[in-house]
């Protein structure tokens, strides 16, 4: 057993030296892009299926199954990522700065008054054939329009999401004006590269859109097949529009023929497809099982960014005792963070990073920048914390019911942990074990906590602050500051992103300072790629969630796969 | 004068054998079943007595002692909490001796109650309750078990009862093949032409031919309740965390860290596969023992 | 014998009804209902569309008429539509059944070419080394869990040999070699587990059949021992058996669940799983129907069986 293995690692690391030296060229690039070939992508969704197709569902995973075929207005400038020489790394879950947007579907866009937006859309843009649906033809302002009040009109649409739009229409093929009652600093993410802004074709309006079969978009791949809860296969459109410009020339993209999403529900089986060929990405890693890859596969190549979705002890604030800001910077102060990242995650989290991310640059402030009373709350002080709950009327604790999901395996060792910390302040958690759908009805319907252990995405600058704003439905721990509200409603107004990320700043330091969560560290997770994977670093979303352009510019070196035996 | 022909007509199982004479049979007879059974008392015992034996709760977490190979001060290591391996394992013990007996039995007393009486009985009863228990059957054991731990939560009595009606009810029908064997025997038609009462006849005649199989289904059951456990944690349905189960530590840590922990897999599925290995292999022997038939064969 | 068959197939229509209705009402009594869960798929929304999403689900109509209507259609062959996807509830079934199939029938296969030869010899050979042996082996595959077992043959080999099972399902008709080497390891697994069971049981009522007077007549006769075996003995043996066969029948009809996912195989039990977790009602309801009829189907073979193994069983 042991022969074989060595043997067949001795050979291929032979193989792959030759080869290197063979073509002269190291890193990412190696030489002239190929065409054709297949990518089996298990996605940072790996373990959940296409919960649907069709836009107007306004379900958030939408871009990132269907976003292969339906295009935005905007999204990612992937030339000023890293491996391009930019500074971007692309791994947020739905942010893009400002200085990395490029327009997808629109050629260019200016401000024509404060209130109103002209889109000049691309020409030659153009929808498939699709039998039963449409005809190929150009895509024009009418889609985009359609697309809008589409959304619009959707029963499942979220009630605010377009109130500072007046109007959208079509002035003639290539042009889209958009009408706004005021200004909103997310009018590019509410339609533009954010969920809910996908352009599809008129012909929607008279078939089954939510039928997978029906779903004809201009992007650079085309869905072929669904098996719920297993695989999505797309193939390549080879009408595509858009050209990547690798060295000197531009190529017309995609390059693969194919591109196959795993849905892998078992971890383990996750890893092993990984380490056998039969995955050439796997997006989401966690840092405890990183070494053994290494070690049964070295010649995967690695990154690493921050999570996304970070785990907070969330305190209702309506009820007692968590009315009361000194028991819940208390709780604070009762749990070791610092302990949790050296030794629960090895090392491998960021002590503070919610709710601005470290790679949110103008609206990240380190926490040695912040206030004493901030700093505080993430030093492991349980003393103090005892003091605080005896000034605020427990001088012996309290105990209180908090729910969390068997679902996640997070929780299952998390929630034991901070509860043994809480204990030894004389707080005890009484632990409620939930099947994943009661827990989350339990938020939206208003019944859960007073404590409540939840996974919340670290979204983009301003909807992590929306969680605070009163009547949200993801603000679990309802908090409710008019005087927030308020806040948050002027920078949505303020035009200047400077401005803005001040303000923010300042909201910040105040929301963490009233502890309504239990702030946790969030863990760094890893992406493994096969070195056969080209034109590729790890960028994850050039959207919101959505990783269709990414793929769209890899290529696969199917001879390199071949010379390593896979 | 029912009694006296009752006696008379002596049914085949009579059984007469007294504690001590069980034994010897059984350690010099059955030396695997004897085997199986010292294994079944020591796994009784650190179920009954996890608390005494325990060298430290089975929630202690100290994350600086994590990930610790056996040693010394922890003999089965440390998971990755820093909890004592050990006493976490007595305490999964202690879970499934509960778990497993009350269930199992619960299942069989099911069993023999709905088995015995619609194979014996027959007719349109018969009928009745077989489509009932045909009904019961068909519901995928994972809607029911959702159902009940989304509706109750997750917790032991609930898993108790659910798996004691899943085993008890689909045992029932392997018991009833077994009595519509039994009652076209020659003994039992005679015992009913001399107007023996269908009580009578129940308790004397079908359930103590019925008892081989009881007892393999029974000791059969209490493995499988334990192995269900275990399934049903890994789905997320178990008995929920820091709950030690067998089940769940092998799930759970066990599954998470088999590269840098193989202790946290080992310890829990070795134990899982032995005491479910003795509890069967008893069970066979206790059967074969019991049987008078067998008493003269080797 | 026709009439019995006859009063079971009529039988069976109510049943299902019957039950249908019991699991109709009860997965929409679950905590968390499905617009709950829509509702919280959404990041922020301060109003409430829960309204609106009902009426268009079709779930604001009392439960009554929601069941008659769906009982309706069902009759007609239309069991509904996804609440999340909108993919018609049969072209679900028509796909996952065929897979969910196969393994059951392999596993099967396994489970009864390991356990009727072990189970027959074992009685025969009571009590020799080979009868421990046989038993001991079966036992202990008995107390390994399913989903250990299938983690360890997953992982290991692609460690050792870099090899591991296909993880792309494609139909046994279209590529059969590839589809056994995704479907026959996961099949061995649940068919040893499944043989355990078998095996012990038919050890067992062969131990109680070679007992028997007509047996003792068949030695007296001269009988050689492979007739006596399985012409006499084996065939009375078999009937218990052939209950449990029965028994497992609906674990490998609806749920074969933990080996599903581990093999990414899609089957029935995961689409069971994830409709449940998602409250998906038509999907649950539909593969129950499904599951519930084959289960019903097979119970009925497994009663009419009794009757040709055993002489002294006559229906009425």
């Amino acid at each position: 057993m042991l022969c074989i293995r060595s043997v067949a690692l001795a050979l291929r690391a032979t193989l792959l030296t030759s080869l290197v030296f063979g073509c002269g060229a190291a890193g990412a690039q190696s030489g002239k892009p190929q065409y054709g070939g297949t990518l089996e992508v298990g996605t940072v969704f790996v373990t959940l299926s296409a919960l649907s197709w069709d836009p107007q569902d306004w379900n958030w995973k939408t871009n990132h199954d269907a976003g292969m075929f339906f295009e935005q207005l905007f999204a990612a400038d992937l030339d000023k990522s890293v491996r391009k020489g930019g500074k971007y790394r692309f791994v947020w879950d739905a942010w893009l700065p400002s200085d990395a947007i490029r327009g997808e579907l629109a050629e260019r866009w200016e401000w024509k008054n404060p209130l109103t937006l002209v889109v000049t859309l691309r020409k030659g843009v153009m929808f498939p054939d699709k039998p039963g649906v449409m005809k190929s033809r150009e895509l024009t302002a009418e889609d985009v329009v359609f697309s809008y009040e589409r959304l619009d009109q959707s029963p499942k649409k979220i009630p605010t999401w377009f109130d500072h739009v007046a109007k959208v229409e079509a002035r003639d093929r290539y042009t889209v004006l958009f009408t706004f009652k005021e200004y909103n600093a997310e009018w590019d993410y509410r339609f533009g590269w954010g969920f809910y802004s996908a352009i599809v074709p008129k012909e929607m309006a008279g078939v089954d859109a939510k039928n997978w079969r029906n779903a004809a978009g201009s992007g650079p791949f085309q869905l072929a097949d669904f098996v719920q809860g297993n695989s999505q296969s797309y193939v390549k459109n080879p009408n595509y529009w858009d050209t990547e410009k690798i060295g000197a020339t531009a190529y017309k993209i995609p390059f693969v023929d194919k591109l196959v999403y795993r849905i892998i529900k078992d971890e383990a089986t996750q890893h092993t497809a990984l380490r056998t060929g039969k995955l050439d990405i796997l997006e989401s890693i966690r840092w405890s099982a990183v070494d053994q890859l290494k070690r049964s596969a070295p010649q995967l190549k690695w990154s690493r960014w921050l999570t996304t979705t970070g785990q907070f002890l969330v305190m209702r604030t309506d009820r007692k005792p968590f009315d009361d800001v000194r028991v819940r910077r208390a709780l604070n102060m009762a749990v070791d963070k610092q302990e949790i990242v050296k030794s629960y995650y090895g090392g491998n989290a960021e002590l503070f990073s919610y709710p601005m991310r470290p790679d949110w640059p103008g609206y990240y402030e380190p926490l040695e920048k912040m206030p004493a009373s901030v700093k505080e709350l993430f030093v492991y002080n349980p003393e103090k914390a005892k003091k605080l709950l005896a000034e605020a009327g427990y001088p012996n604790g309290f105990s209180f019911k908090a729910q969390f999901t068997t679902a996640s395996p997070d929780h299952a060792d998390l929630v034991p942990l901070v509860a043994g910390y809480l204990e030894k302040v004389g707080v005890k958690m009484e632990l409620q074990p939930m099947e994943y759908g009661a827990f989350l009805s339990a938020m939206t319907t208003r019944t859960h906590g007073p404590g409540y252990f939840m996974p919340r995405g670290h979204t983009n600058p301003t909807a992590g602050m929306r969680s605070f704003v009163t009547g949200q439905t993801w603000n679990p721990a309802i908090w409710s500051d008019p005087a927030y509200d308020r806040k948050m409603d002027e920078v949505y107004l303020t035009r200047d992103e400077g401005k803005r990320q001040k303000m923010l700043k300042e909201m910040v330091v105040e929301i963490l300072d009233q502890a309504p969560y239990v702030w946790l560290p969030t863990p760094y997770v890893y992406t493994a790629w096969w070195p056969w994977v080209q034109n590729y670093d790890g960028e994850l979303r050039a959207g919101s969630v959505r990783p269709g352009p990414i793929y769209a510019r890899i290529w696969v070196d199917q001879e390199m796969k071949k010379k390593m035996g896979f | 004068m029912s009694d006296i022909a009752a006696e008379t007509l002596q049914p085949p199982y009579r059984n007469r054998g007294a504690a001590g004479d069980f034994l010897v049979r059984l350690f010099r007879g059955k030396p695997l079943g004897a085997a199986g059974a010292v294994v079944v008392l020591v796994f009784l015992v650190c179920g009954v007595f996890a608390e005494a034996l325990a060298p430290y709760g089975f929630n202690a977490i100290n994350p600086a002692d994590r990930m610790q190979a056996p040693s010394a001060a922890h003999p089965l290591g440390t998971d990755n909490l820093g909890r004592d391996m050990l006493s976490r394992m007595l305490y999964g013990a202690q879970f499934s001796v509960i778990i497993g007996l009350s269930a199992a039995g619960l299942a069989t007393v099911l069993s023999i109650l709905i088995g015995v009486t619609t194979g014996y009985l027959g007719g349109r009863f018969d009928m009745l309750v077989q489509r009932m228990v045909d009904a019961w059957m068909t519901f995928p054991a994972l809607v029911i078990l959702i159902v009940v731990v989304s509706v109750v939560g997750p917790g032991v009595p609930q898993i108790i009862v659910v798996l004691a009606l899943l085993y008890g009810i689909a045992g029932s029908r392997i018991l009833r093949g077994n009595v519509v064997s039994i009652r076209e025997n020659m003994y039992v038609h005679a015992a009913q032409s001399i107007g023996a009462g269908t009580q009578r006849i129940l308790w004397r005649h079908i359930l103590p031919n019925v008892m081989p199989a009881v007892i393999v289904l029974f000791t059969t059951r209490v493995g499988a309740v334990i192995l269900a456990e275990a399934s049903l944690s890994f789905l997320g349905l178990g008995v929920p965390p820091p709950a030690p189960t067998w089940g769940g530590l092998l799930s759970g840590s066990g599954r998470a860290y088999m590269h840098q922990g193989p202790w946290l897999a080992l310890a829990p599925g070795l134990a899982l596969t032995i005491v479910v290995f003795a509890i069967n292999v008893f069970g066979d022997a206790l059967r074969d023992l019991l049987d008078p038939r067998m008493r003269g064969s080797r | 014998m026709q009439a019995y068959i006859a009063r079971r197939l009529l039988a069976l229509v109510p049943t299902l009804f019957f039950a249908s209705l019991i699991v109709f009402v009860s997965v929409r009594l679950i905590p968390g209902s499905v617009i709950d869960l829509m509702l919280s798929q959404n990041d922020i929304g301060t109003g409430n569309s829960r309204a609106a999403i009902e009426a268009a689900l079709g779930l604001d109509r009392p439960v009554h008429e929601q069941y008659l209507r769906w009982a309706g259609a069902a009759l007609q062959g239309d069991l509904g539509r996804s609440l999340w996807t909108s993919t018609p509830v049969t072209e679900q079934l028509a796909a996952r059944l065929p897979v969910t199939l196969e393994l059951g029938v392999l596993a099967l296969a396994v489970g009864l070419i390991v356990a009727l030869p072990i189970g027959v010899y074992s009685a025969i050979r009571q009590d020799t080394a080979g009868d421990y042996l046989a038993r001991s082996f079966s036992i202990l595959m008995l107390g390994i869990p399913s989903f250990w077992l299938g983690t360890l043959v997953m992982v290991f080999p692609s460690i050792w040999w870099g090899w591991s099972p296909e993880i792309d399902y494609v139909p046994l008709t279209r590529d059969p070699l590839k589809n056994l080497s995704q479907m026959i390891l996961p099949a061995v697994i649940l068919g040893t587990s499944l043989s355990a069971v078998t095996m012990r049981f038919t050890r067992t009522m062969m131990l109680e059949v070679l007992r028997q007077d007509y047996i003792r007549t068949a030695w007296a006769k001269g009988l050689g021992e492979r007739l006596v075996v399985i012409r006499h003995a084996l065939r009375n043996a078999l009937i218990p058996v052939v209950t449990l066969i029965g028994l497992q029948a609906p674990i490998l009809i609806g749920g074969a669940v933990i080996i599903e996912q581990i093999f990414v195989i899609p089957g029935m039990g995961l689409l069971l799983l994830e409709a449940v977790g998602q409250r998906d009602y038509p999907i649950i309801t539909g593969v129950f129907l499904v599951v519930g009829l084959c289960v019903m189907l097979i119970n009925l073979l497994v009663d009419l069986s009794y009757g040709m193994l055993d002489p002294k069983v006559r229906y009425r």
